[in-house]
């Protein structure tokens, strides 16, 4: 919020330090989607949708931008079709309003890979572990494959976040009831 | 050794009067105004539109289709206010009581419309459509 009550005093220059950011990834990685979006306090973020093969080197390539880039985030998500892994960084943040830079990547269910970025992002391995329980993308290279947040008798093979049927089965989900249907309300 | 700054504080305070409230033998410290306390329902002002079972993060509200009402189980409550919010007919309100320890969390105090009331009101409303269903062949005839 307070980057956009700085903006509002201050003429925006154009091109604003997000569209630079978007242009130097959208040169240096033509595969790449690249896209501003501005949401409706006019705050801007860059949307990279990137490949599986440019994943790691557009990480460096950030990094390389940046020495003090912010890993915020990493978000598992189940596409039908495709696992996700969302990645959020900020950049430039010496002076507001910094960027923040969403990073995409999506790998087919029948190979769940993606390449692992702890080793230029340290704190991206928590949430790497926790998309490889979660929803079960293998993140080739990764040091450190424990779980983080199942318990150890979780069974292997069900990933609670997926949305087919590797995800958590029915007889799995309890519910302590409603004294309505435990007295056989509906029943009778 | 360096004394303890609280010190002062300390002596100052043990002159005072303790600012506790002995809750047994005191009245409790009042509720402020809209206060969310156990959830009151109002069985003949409902009109069964399942809003407050769409909007109940708890799952405190069960449909009946039958009699087109609710019935409700404030165990689960939150507190939350959004079914009161949401009810179009006034039929659920806040109260003010908040003393709500029991040694049942299946209480009477906690259930709302209870089987036996959704059997009568079940029998009443058959009764009724009988009488309709019996005015009517009265004026066919």
């Amino acid at each position: 919020m307070s980057e956009t009550h700085a903006n509002e005093g201050t003429e925006v220059k154009k091109p604003t330090k997000a569209e630079k950011v978007a242009n130097a990834i959208a040169e240096r990685f033509p595969n790449a989607q690249v896209e501003v979006k501005t949401n409706k306090w006019m705050r801007e973020r860059v949307w990279v949708r990137v490949q599986k093969e440019d994943y790691r080197e557009l990480m460096k390539f950030i990094k390389a931008l940046d020495g003090e880039a912010h890993y915020s985030i990493g978000i598992e998500q189940d596409w039908g079709e495709e696992l996700g892994f969302l990645n959020h960084l900020v950049i430039y943040y010496d002076d507001a309003p910094a960027v923040s830079l969403l990073i995409d990547v999506h790998a087919p269910k029948d190979d769940p890979t993606l390449p692992d970025i702890s080793d230029i992002f340290p704190i991206a391995l928590q949430f790497e572990r926790e998309g490889m329980e979660m929803i079960g993308i293998d993140f080739e290279g990764a040091p450190d494959k424990r779980r983080l947040f199942l318990p150890e008798d979780f069974p292997e093979g069900i990933y609670p976040l997926r949305i087919d049927d590797k995800g958590v089965p029915e007889e799995m989900v309890h519910n302590a009831g409603h004294p309505y249907y435990l007295k056989g309300g509906a029943k009778k | 050794m360096r004394l303890s700054p609280l010190i002062p504080t300390v002596l100052r305070n043990l002159a005072k009067k303790p600012a506790t409230n002995l809750f047994p033998k005191m009245e409790p410290v009042p509720v402020p105004e809209n206060f969310r306390g156990r959830l009151i329902y109002d069985v003949d002002k409902c009109v069964g539109c399942r809003m407050c079972v769409t909007v109940c993060p708890a799952g405190v509200f069960v449909y009946l289709p039958e009699v087109r009402k609710v019935t409700l189980w404030t165990g689960r409550c939150v507190f939350c206010s959004q079914c009161v919010d949401v009810c179009p007919t006034n039929a659920l309100k806040m109260s003010d009581e908040f003393l709500l320890a029991s040694y049942d969390k299946y209480d009477e105090k906690f259930i709302w419309f209870k089987e036996e009331e959704i059997e009568e009101l079940k029998k009443k409303l058959e009764e009724q459509k009988k009488a309709k269903e019996a005015a009517k062949k009265a004026e066919n005839k």
